[in-house]
């Protein structure tokens, strides 16, 4: 019969009007984010060697690594993403050896402004050698000894 | 509640004019303009009501919530709507024709203004009990066709263009049906006020010994009042708003608001034709007429906004098949079965 | 009388040309005249941009070709590189792959079901679909971590193994969809004002399909029985039971319905995955710097859109010497203009729904 299918749509939408509304409420409750959720960047800075494979991963060169050699190490300075440019395609996550780069669940990285949106990980300076190199100290001393050698004979 | 209290509140600030020797003349029409701001806040506070209720039944047939942040439960909302619309830029393209593109929705919501003035909220509630109320309606009403295509016409843009002529074809189509459905109510009743029309009802309401004029006068409704499944004329998908789509902050915010008001008329003509107007059901006369009117005429605008969040669109060659193959042949069929049965009735002595 | 055609550029800002797309129209009042589309305003250059990546760095841009549907644009490349490579997919990745494939299949359908619903006119059926569509996403986002763009196929396997919680989740939601399609068939295919917008508007022929290249519902709408997954069963389709539904007129409701139909089709593949599915690795061995062979492959797989192809071609380097994907949307566009001819203003939108095209995959 015609109008068999108008009258059938009606009510649908009578039931839903009167059923559970599936939003919800956004400032005051959140649904929480399944454990892989790919939201903002977290790094472990105590585990990070500094190795740049995360950067090598990173199909748009979003990740910028600034680091020095202290001690014969790597030491990382800076760990710069420039989010704007993200894929979020967690390439750089997986890539990572030592289980520092990880996602977290924070998901409001918006901004007002797209030059805020870069996330800056690490911004430190490099730490002091511990201990200077031997040769160097030896060198400076001769150098030193030298100096202090020279005056006499120009005063004499 | 009282169910003469605004019938009382005039009687008294006639009285008390009268008392305090101002001549009849003057007070007659200090007393016509009092009803005339009474209907004019009276249409704005309805469209607040009927802009958040719209978003809020459209939220709840979604499985959405719909507005809940301005106020409480979002009843501000309607409020912040307005402040947003008042705050934009009224744009104006270059190659409008000015003064008809601004002049428009200025128009837009006269003839609603007017159509007002005759209806009968409640027992004695008309601001002009005019005695062919129904005619004066229909022609007032017929005069936004105009508007809105001069509205599309000076945007000097095809989307609006093309909604314009959709609007001119179709609410002068529509008209038709809508008219015609009416006949056979006006034929039993035998008068065009409606005040007297509501009185008719006394016995037994119009929608049911004319229930096919009812369904007629639905469906011509909900076109000329331009709602879905009859959108043509703003057609989101097609034709983006139609002839509003040039029309910028408080410009454009008038189409929306005398859609509104152009649907309240519709609503309140069905009640008063046909779902016995002021008329309490059961003689449950304890709830004041007034009151009896407007839960009569929310229910149809509940019904209104149903339809529209449920229904599909349809078809500019399908609107008008529909119309002059389908309604307008059902109205002819629907006064002539009205006549011949008051003959009918008449001669077997069932009606007088 | 004399009447003269006028020219409307529906696009490329348009509600419902479902992007940045643009139709040039040369109307006579509201009957199409001629209609020329212009695509290309999405251009991003996907395929040049691989060139200059490695092999995995491209998965993440066949994300964003079909991102209705990201799982299965994955899934072409993926594919054409392991033919590439000659690498042999592990049987539980198999299973996983067909899984989440078949979910972002329904996910693709749901936005075309409600996309189509919503340019006709009715927005509730558009809501509809989105809020069941969100329900298979969580499972995706469960399994991948995003919600729209996974990147979830590696060469040689996926990036992670499916979650336990996965499991009960996606059986719990098998069991809802068979209501969610009736839902939709109740709100509006059985509706008679849809019908009318519907029905015998935008025919095409089985031949005309054929001829065009169309493919999947577009061109099951008319009735040509060409799946990709029965007549050319890749993966491990060919282990499923399961139908293709059909049209009969080729018109938009035809395209349109088939569609909710290959909905329930995919429920019954997932179900049968999900109780065959095997223990395994995810991964099959592959070296840790990915270098195929020089040569080149072709591979295909049936997309929500139709047959999505991705060719590649090594040089013996890290990156691939040159990509190329044949985009189903783009093909089933290839029509839209003959189409469109004659049918009035309101069609075309109909058409172009009922087509189900999405932008990213058009331009590429």
């Amino acid at each position: 019969m015609f109008g068999q299918g108008l009258l059938k749509g009606l009510q649908v939408t009578w039931g839903r009007m009167l059923s559970k509304k599936q939003t919800v409420e956004y400032p005051d409750e959140h649904i929480e984010m399944f454990p892989r959720f790919h939201g903002r960047f977290e790094l472990d800075v105590d585990k990070c060697i500094a190795c740049g494979l995360c950067a090598n991963a990173c199909p748009n060169k979003v990740i910028q690594i600034e680091k020095e050699k202290v001690d014969k190490k790597q030491y990382l300075t800076r760990y710069m993403m420039r989010i704007e440019y993200c894929l979020f395609c967690g390439l750089c996550v997986e890539s990572c050896n030592k289980d520092a780069l990880k996602f977290s669940n924070v998901i409001d990285m918006n901004q007002y402004r797209r030059s805020w949106v870069r996330l800056t990980l690490v911004d430190r300076p490099a730490p002091e050698p511990t201990e200077t190199p031997e040769e160097e100290t030896s060198a400076k001393a001769a150098k030193d000894e030298a100096a202090a050698g020279s005056t006499p004979g120009k005063e004499g | 509640m009282g169910e003469n209290i605004f019938v009382g509140i005039a009687t008294w600030l006639r009285d008390v004019m009268s008392s305090a020797g101002v001549p009849d003349l003057w007070n007659d029409t200090i007393l016509m303009l009092v009803k005339l701001v009474t209907v004019l806040v009276f249409v704005m506070l309805n469209f607040m009501v009927l802009n958040y209720m719209e978003r809020r039944i459209a939220g709840f047939i979604q499985s959405r919530r719909g507005p809940n942040r301005v106020g409480p439960h979002g009843l501000l909302q309607p409020l912040a709507d307005i402040g947003k619309m008042l705050g934009k830029e009224l744009y104006i393209p270059k190659s409008v024709d000015k003064i008809v593109f601004l002049l428009m929705p200025t128009l837009i919501f006269v003839p609603p203004f007017l159509i007002f003035a005759v209806l009968p909220l409640g027992k004695n509630m008309a601001a002009i009990d005019m005695n062919i109320g129904v005619f004066y309606m229909f022609a007032i009403a017929s005069l936004s066709t105009i508007i809105l295509w001069g509205a599309g016409w000076s945007s000097n843009n095809k989307y609006s263009l093309i909604g314009s002529m959709r609007a001119v074809a179709q609410m002068v189509s529509y008209e038709l049906p809508l008219i015609l459905s009416l006949l056979g109510v006006i034929m039993i009743t035998g008068t065009l006020n409606m005040s007297s029309i509501v009185e008719a009802q006394n016995n037994i309401w119009f929608v049911f010994t004319q229930p096919i004029a009812f369904l007629i006068y639905f469906i011509a409704g909900i076109a000329e009042t331009n709602r879905t499944p009859f959108c043509l004329v703003e057609g989101e998908s097609e034709i983006i708003a139609g002839p509003y789509t040039e029309y910028s902050g408080m410009t454009y915010a008038m189409f929306p608001l005398a859609e509104f008001v152009s649907m309240i008329i519709i609503s309140a003509m069905s009640t008063i034709v046909f779902l016995g107007g002021w008329l309490a059901p059961f003689g449950w006369t304890f709830i004041p007429s007034w009151l009896w009117f407007f839960l009569k005429m929310y229910v149809m605008i509940f019904i209104f906004m149903w339809v529209r969040w449920t229904y599909p669109r349809i078809r500019v060659d399908q609107l008008m098949g529909f119309n002059w193959k389908v309604l307008v042949p059902l109205a002819l069929a629907n006064i002539f079965i009205t006549g011949v049965g008051m003959y009918v009735f008449r001669a077997i002595g069932w009606w007088s | 009388m004399k009447t003269e055609t006028y020219t409307l550029n529906l696009g490329p800002q348009h509600p419902s040309t479902h992007g940045v797309f643009r139709i040039i129209l040369e109307l006579d009042g509201e009957t199409v005249v001629k209609a020329t589309p212009v695509p290309g305003y999405l251009h991003r250059g996907i395929e040049k941009l691989a060139e200059a990546r490695t092999y995995t760095q491209v998965i993440p841009y066949t994300d964003r070709m079909d991102y209705m549907a990201a799982m299965l644009m994955n899934w072409g490349y993926v594919a054409a590189v392991e033919k590439l490579m000659g690498i042999e997919v592990p049987e539980r990745v198999e299973y996983i792959r067909v899984i989440v494939g078949e979910l972002s299949r329904i996910a693709s359908h749901q936005i075309a079901i409600g996309a189509m619903g919503g340019d006709i006119g009715a927005l509730t059926a558009f809501t509809y679909t989105f809020r069941d569509r969100e329900y298979v996403i969580d499972l995706l986002e469960m399994v991948s971590g995003s919600r729209m763009t996974f990147s979830y196929f590696r060469i040689g396997g996926v990036a992670a193994d499916l979650p336990d919680e996965f499991f009960p989740a996606t059986r719990k939601l098998l069991n809802e969809i068979p209501a969610m399609c009736d839902e939709y068939d109740d709100l509006v295919t059985g509706n008679e004002i849809f019908q009318a917008r519907t029905k015998q508007v935008g025919i095409i022929t089985p031949e005309m399909g054929i001829n065009y290249s169309l493919s999947g519902p577009t061109l099951r709408g008319s009735g040509v029985n060409y799946d990709l997954r029965k007549a050319r069963p890749y993966s491990i389709y060919d282990r499923f039971d399961f139908e293709v539904p059909l049209g009969t007129n080729g018109d938009c409701f035809d395209r349109f319905r088939i569609r909710i139909d290959e909905i329930r089709q995919s429920k019954r593949i997932i179900e049968q995955a999900l109780d065959q599915i095997p223990e395994g690795p995810i991964m099959a061995k592959v070296p840790k710097v990915i270098k195929p062979p020089a040569g080149d492959a072709y591979a295909e797989i049936e997309s929500s859109k139709g047959v999505y192809g991705a060719y590649v071609v090594s040089d013996g380097s890290p990156k691939p010497y040159r990509v190329h994907f044949r985009r189903p949307s783009f093909i089933n566009l290839g029509y839209l203009g003959e189409l469109c001819e004659g049918w009035k203003l309101a069609d075309v939108i109909a058409i172009l729904a009922s087509i189900d095209i999405v932008l990213g995959e058009v331009d590429c």
